[in-house]
């Protein structure tokens, strides 16, 4: 479980660490050697003792000792001591083996045990439950309990995704505190008391939160089960294996769950990558994995030509594209969206310079951030720095709906004294916690002062400053870094807007602009697209009518996209569950995919097949592997210089930035194109694709929508409207309204995230501000 | 009872606690003494009041078996059932009292006057076998005719502007 002596170092901000005393001591008759302050459980297991416990779980806060499973006898000390909430002390002998000692480990689990229904067989924790392992290693073996066992109606659904067994809770609070301390959501409590306590929510309602599933993870019996998961599996069934989630760009460790070549779960990881993550995941990330079998998937590779459109061999298919593109007069274009590896992107390049003519363009989709270098030139830091700053400023974004797990840095940060400032034109979770400053949309600069008074007054303070709305105001990102590189101490943290933007951009991957402008100019014969779907995304109309222009379009995809009918070909992929290679995530920390199974027998990974193509195509790159290919782009792109792919392991390193490739949008402020109000996009990871995707998720996902405040919405005449038209010179969308006297008069909040809604159509490609005319939906829109 | 109304209460009453936590047993028994019992929204207006959540002021008013987070009858009778009280004839009592109550056992009558419960010892096991309405004095020792007429002078009883329990 969670050992804070293996929490790494920071690697950023304040990462020095002051010389600590050292503590000798004896358990069992070992002399053993621990910091000052470290608690006896823990100072026991870093000597390969096990001492047995249940509510202990450090990154809950201060030890509660409520289960007394650490009982431990301590030479002078009356009684027995709980080893989880006993620093250790100069010359102290301790006996976890005593016979005092085994006598109260024997009660305590003999005492739990009296209520708990020992259903183990029909349990889904049974085989992988702490309660099971510590009762066999050091519990009585057998019961004297002949009195009749509590028993409730079970389960009890805590939320559609929380699943409660109350008799076989145990009453450690694990899940409690991680509420009320951790998540702060205030939801769990204990209800009753003594034999009798239940957890439960108030009055009943359903446990809400988008972390909930944490508390899954956390409880140490199979009292919290999760739902979408509830009888499943039997562990011994079970495959688990480390990976990254792919869900946005914190890029949360966890692992993952396969059966039958299925993914059935995911979880956090039992051993927390402490510089990102913690071990906590959000339910976005937890519970994303049945969209792997949605039915808007891709299952095999399609081919359309003179004889129609069919069904194709995967060899086939990689043939045909070769085919496709192996003339040597071709203009070739590759469209990268997300989620790319590294090694994907890296490849695509290669691929670039095999194909056709040998000169193909490779962008990404993505904002350009062309105003974004000197911000990305200053050091960065990972989310554990943001465990030791001193002063914390949020400028733009909403971390708490596009970087979930970021929040709970903030609010343990808060927790501890630390400053904590959101500036910025959207309303977040976070307000009624920290200092809060509504900036007017696009003015940005406002905050300033702000962030100079923070940061000023700090020793170790860190700036996170959002892509997307630093895109849009360049003036506000120089004035900015300039702000930063005047206080050296300060670190910065880039919150990204997608998962393979940071990782593609250290390649030198640059935005689509130009790609844009190509195919509209007819420079293009052949179009590759790789998880890349631009008619949903900025400008989508223009890019739809561009791309109808391309005589040939190759389409290489998980999911159909707008893309999927027009294409000539399409060659399934493969997920980020399903797909190996490194993802770089926003604070430029390189983690590794792996896979852990293979849902679609017809798909492939992206840089499966574009090795395959350089072979057909009769100019191979020497590399076989996503390693092979991960060394050989770690020796051409000094970002990766030093990196190696064996040694990233399960936790990660970080890349070398300020290397950005910011090629077009803006590098000084524009004026906003169109009339009407000004947009704010927000993109809530709840409301992406994938959430859309996913049915566990039904109960959360975040609707796509457009949010007014209630005087504006009053002055356009839509108050009372269910759904509104929206209108940008880059389209038109008809979109759910929601009403909200959290937000600005004078802006349209645009909520993307639904592929099929068209909203993030509405946008304009360079990133720049947008005004958009809200009205009444005609009838026949809303029907359509 | 608005939140205003309960922090007008609470005011004068605020500086005597020194963990804000305590406070909320005091709430919590003003806004029952006005309801009768806690419904949500009454609990709701206590954690407003006192700052905690909704979910915690629910946690303690569950802890406290006289404290109802579901609905009661004007009265509640509670009748002791421990050691004292039981060998003096609580069972014959308690049964007598749900006889004529129509009510089979523990519960409601139809007509929302009472609420009968079986509680652990209220410390009058010298008067045993007794019983307690609401939070007032222990009575006992009683014949089940005793229980009758007690409940026959509660009917009678005018509506009561407060519940005392
Ligand atoms: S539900 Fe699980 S985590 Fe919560 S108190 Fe019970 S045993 Fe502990
Ligand atoms: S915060 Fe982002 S990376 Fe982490 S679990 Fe959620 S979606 Fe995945
Ligand atoms: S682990 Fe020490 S009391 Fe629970
Ligand atoms: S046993 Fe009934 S009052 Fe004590």
């Amino acid at each position: 479980m969670a050992d804070p002596a293996s929490s790494p170092g920071g690697s950023g901000a304040g990462g020095e660490t002051p010389p600590v005393d050292v503590v000798s001591l004896t358990v069992n008759g070992r002399a053993i050697e621990a910091p000052k302050g470290t608690m006896l459980v823990d100072a026991a297991k870093a000597a390969g003792i096990e001492i047995p416990i249940f509510c202990y779980e450090p990154r809950l806060g201060a030890p509660i000792g409520a289960c007394r499973m650490c009982l431990v006898e301590v030479e002078g000390m009356r009684g027995l001591q709980t080893a989880c909430s006993t620093p250790v002390a100069p010359d102290m002998v301790v006996s976890t083996e005593s016979e005092l000692a085994k006598d109260a480990q024997d009660g305590v689990l003999e005492l739990l045990l009296a209520n708990h229904p020992l259903d183990c067989p029909v349990c889904d924790k049974g085989g992988e439950c702490p309660l099971q392992d510590r009762t066999f290693r050091f519990g009585p073996g057998q019961t004297r309990t002949v009195e009749p066992k509590l028993h409730f109606p079970k389960p009890l659904d805590l939320s559609p995704l929380v699943a409660l067994d109350r008799e076989r809770c145990i009453a450690c609070y694990r899940c409690v505190r991680f509420s009320q301390e951790v998540a702060e959501d205030g939801q769990l409590t204990f209800q009753e008391r003594g034999d009798h306590v239940e957890i439960a929510t108030f009055s009943g309602d359903p446990y809400e939160g988008r972390f909930t599933g944490n508390t899954i993870d956390l409880c140490p019996v199979g009292a919290l089960t999760s739902n979408p998961y509830r009888f499943v599996s039997r562990p011994w069934d079970i495959k688990n294996t480390p990976s990254v989630c792919a869900g946005c760009s914190v890029g949360c460790n966890l692992e993952a769950t396969e059966r039958d070549n299925e993914v059935k779960r995911l979880t956090g990881r039992p051993e927390p990558n402490f510089a990102v993550e913690e071990g906590w995941i959000c339910d976005r990330g937890r519970w994303g994995y049945p969209a792997l079998r949605s039915d808007e998937r891709i299952t095999g590779p399609v081919l359309v030509d003179a004889v129609g459109r069919r069904t194709v061999l995967l060899d086939r298919a990689v043939n045909e594209a070769a085919g496709m593109l192996g003339r040597r007069e071709l203009r070739v274009a590759v469209l990268l969206g997300e989620p790319i590896t590294v090694e994907a992107g890296f490849l695509a390049t290669e691929f670039a310079t095999r194909a056709g003519n040998g000169e193909a363009m490779v962008r990404r989709m993505g904002i350009p951030g062309h105003g974004l270098d000197p911000l990305r030139a200053l050091p960065g830091a990972q989310m554990d720095d943001l465990d030791r700053a001193d002063a914390i400023v949020v400028l733009g974004g909403d971390p708490c709906a596009q970087q979930p797990v970021a929040e709970l840095r903030l609010r343990k940060a808060l927790r501890r004294g630390a400053r904590v400032a959101m500036a910025g034109p959207r309303p977040t979770a976070l307000d009624p916690s920290c200092q809060v400053t509504r900036t007017t949309p696009g003015h940005l600069q406002d905050a300033l002062p702000i962030v100079a008074e923070l940061i000023g007054a700090a020793e170790r303070p860190i700036v996170m400053w959002d892509e997307a709305d630093l895109a849009a105001e360049p003036d506000a990102a120089a004035a900015l870094a300039a702000l930063i590189e005047d206080h050296p101490a300060t670190r910065a943290i880039e919150l990204a807007c997608d998962v393979s933007g940071p990782g593609l951009r250290a390649l030198g991957v640059a935005t689509a602009e130009d790609m844009l402008a190509a195919l509209e100019a007819g420079e293009v014969d052949v179009l590759l697209t790789i998880q890349a779907d631009p008619t949903t995304g900025p400008e989508g109309a223009r890019w739809s009518r561009a791309i109808d222009g391309v005589p040939r379009i190759i389409e290489m995809s998980t999911y159909r996209s707008g893309v999927t009918d027009r294409a000539d070909l399409v060659l399934p992929l493969l997920t980020a569950l399903e797909d190996e290679g490194v993802l770089v995530s926003m604070t430029g920390r390189a983690q590794r995919l792996r896979p852990a199974a293979r849902e679609c027998a017809d798909a492939a990974s992206a840089w499966e097949l574009l090795i395959a193509l350089t072979h057909r195509l009769g100019r191979p790159v020497p590399d076989r592997t996503p390693a092979q290919a991960f060394s050989r782009l770690a020796a051409e792109h000094a970002a990766f210089a030093g990196l190696d792919y064996g040694e990233l392991g399960t936790t990660g390193a970080v890349i070398a930035q300020g290397r950005g490739a910011g090629a077009g949008g803006p590098a000084a402020r524009r004026n906003p194109a169109g009339d009407g109000l000004l947009v704010i996009p927000c993109r809530p990871v709840f409301g992406d694709a994938t959430a859309h995707r996913s049915d566990a998720l039904a109960s959360v996902v975040e609707p796509t929508r457009v949010g007014l405040a209630p005087a504006e919405a009053e002055r356009l005449g839509v108050r009372t409207e269910a759904r509104v038209r929206i209108t940008t010179p880059h389209g038109e969308a008809v979109l759910p309204l929601e009403v909200d006297s959290r937000l600005h008069e004078g802006a349209a909040y645009l909520f993307t995230g639904d592929p099929h809604a068209g909203a993030a159509a509405l946008l304009p490609m360079d990133g720049g501000p947008v005004r958009a005319a809200v009205g009444v939906a005609q009838r026949e829109q809303v029907e359509a | 009872m608005t939140v205003a109304e309960l922090e007008e209460h609470l005011a004068p009453i605020r500086h005597e606690y020194a963990d804000p936590r305590s406070l909320i047993l005091p709430a919590l028994r003003y806004v029952q003494g006005e309801a009768g019992w806690l419904p949500p929204h009454a609990m709701a207006a206590v954690a407003e009041a006192t700052g905690f959540s909704q979910a915690y002021v629910e946690s303690v008013a569950t802890f406290y078996d006289r404290l109802y987070i579901d609905e009661v009858g004007r009265y509640c009778i509670n009748v002791c059932v421990t050691l004292s009280c039981m060998l003096r004839g609580s069972d014959e009592l308690f049964e007598h009292i749900a006889d004529y109550l129509g009510l089979d056992g523990e519960g409601t009558t139809a007509d929302g006057m009472f609420t009968l419960a079986r509680v652990q010892c209220i410390g009058a096991c010298d008067r045993a076998p007794c019983l307690q309405v609401d939070s007032g004095v222990q009575l006992g020792p009683l014949e089940p005719a005793d229980a009758t007429c007690l409940i026959d002078d509660l009917r009678a009883e005018p509506a009561p502007a407060r519940y005392d329990r």
